[in-house]
């Protein structure tokens, strides 16, 4: 029988809006943010440069408020579902910081990577920024025959490209063009996207 | 995106398929990028297909491309059809009892395929296509069929078709829009089936 591993991004893809401007807003920064998330996501900024970037901005939020916002993120409720639902069979690949992300553990039950920061001298500084394609070339050895990747931006093209199928997500905006470019379908409700996903 | 009485065929041919069904899975090619932005804001419930290769591949690749992962029959239409209202329901209507149907119209377009039919015990059958020899009716562009017929095959839908011939067919009423003159005739059809435009 074919294992498929059903990769998501998290910010705008399972999260049904982009959680760095809504860790912004706790300090008055989140118009800012949501600009540097958008020309990331359009490719104008490297991923690890903005990272840096927003780790620096928003490491001045501290933590247990920052995880009080990710807690109360609304999720897309079926891709939710779909998640819990196949929790031995899902990850959620995020370039966010895994340090802010703890409470989406708990919410989604399946395993997350994401991107390392630690504490240093008050600072929030970025240990490691996460390949998504690379760790979809490591499936395989996890016994996956396949995988289906999901995302909607720049960062995650690589992911897309890697997959067996990939597929670029316009739930919260739409997906950029290199997404699109590197995708296999273009889908914009969660609904449609279940149905599909069930079905490849 | 051309459009025809003031709206998209596209728009109108998802809205007839939703009638139908409510999955639909769109192949995007040739402007694939304005196809997107536009089921982005009128169709957001459509599975949007890509198909990178459209230069170099037929319709056929793309039927296939629509159809992966969909178990059992799936109705396929062309993008450029115009379908009359109601003609859709009749002909999945049709359908039920049989593994395919084919559709066929009146000769009209300028890039016919002819059809040739029989009648018999079991209705309609399609026993062959040809482009040279004319008919009364040519193939619609319009199909229900599981997606394994289709396989085998890199040129016309059609001549997938001729190998498991006869088949099932019955009418469907459309135009189908390749060329300007057939671009002309169906603002005159669709002058008739929506008159209030």
């Amino acid at each position: 029988m074919t294992r498929t591993a059903y990769c998501f991004d998290l910010d705008g893809t399972l999260s049904a809006m982009e959680i760095l401007p809504a860790i912004a807003a706790e300090i008055g920064f989140s118009e800012e943010v949501e600009t540097l998330t958008r020309v990331t996501m359009d490719g104008h900024l490297s991923f690890a440069q903005s990272l840096r970037l927003r780790a620096l901005l928003l490491g001045a939020v501290p933590i247990e408020r920052v995880h009080r916002v990710v807690a109360d993120l609304p999720l897309d409720e079926h891709l939710e579902q779909f998640v819990t639902d196949r929790a031995d069979s899902c990850f959620v690949v995020t370039g966010n910081l895994g340090v802010w992300l703890t409470p989406m553990l708990d919410r989604l039950a399946c395993p997350m990577v994401a991107s390392i920061a630690s504490h240093r001298d008050g600072h929030l500084r970025v240990d490691h920024v996460l390949d998504k394609g690379e760790f979809v070339r490591g499936l395989p050895s996890r016994g996956f025959d396949r995988v289906i990747a999901v995302g909607d931006g720049a960062n995650d093209v690589p992911m897309l490209r890697e997959a067996t199928y990939g597929v670029a997500f316009g739930g919260v905006h739409s997906p950029t063009r290199s997404a699109v470019e590197a995708a296999d379908y273009v889908v914009h409700e969660g609904r449609d996207l279940c149905r599909l996903l069930a079905e490849l | 995106m051309v459009e025809v009485g003031g709206r998209t065929i596209l728009s109108r041919l998802i809205e007839e398929v939703e009638r139908q069904t409510d999955r639909i899975h769109v192949v995007v090619g040739y402007r694939e990028e304005l196809i997107i932005q536009h089921c982005a804001l009128h169709h957001r419930n459509v599975v949007l297909v890509r198909n990178p290769d459209f230069r170099t591949t037929q319709t056929i690749h793309s039927y296939r491309l629509g159809a992966r992962g969909l178990p059992g029959p799936a109705l396929f239409i062309d993008g450029d059809c115009l379908i009359a209202p109601g003609a859709l329901g009749s002909f999945v209507e049709a359908a039920r009892g049989h593994r395919s149907l084919v559709g066929l119209t009146p000769a009209s377009s300028d890039h016919a395929v002819f059809a040739a039919v029989r009648e018999g015990d079991r209705g309609t059958e399609v026993v062959g296509f040809d482009r040279a020899t004319p008919e009364a009716q040519e193939w619609a562009s319009v199909l229900i069929t599981p997606a394994d017929v289709l396989e085998g095959h890199e040129n016309f839908v059609y001549e997938a078709l001729a190998e498991h011939l006869p088949l099932p067919a019955a009418t469907i009423e459309l135009a189908e829009v390749d060329t300007t003159a057939d671009l002309e005739r169906a603002h005159v059809r669709a002058a008739q089936w929506w008159p209030a435009g």
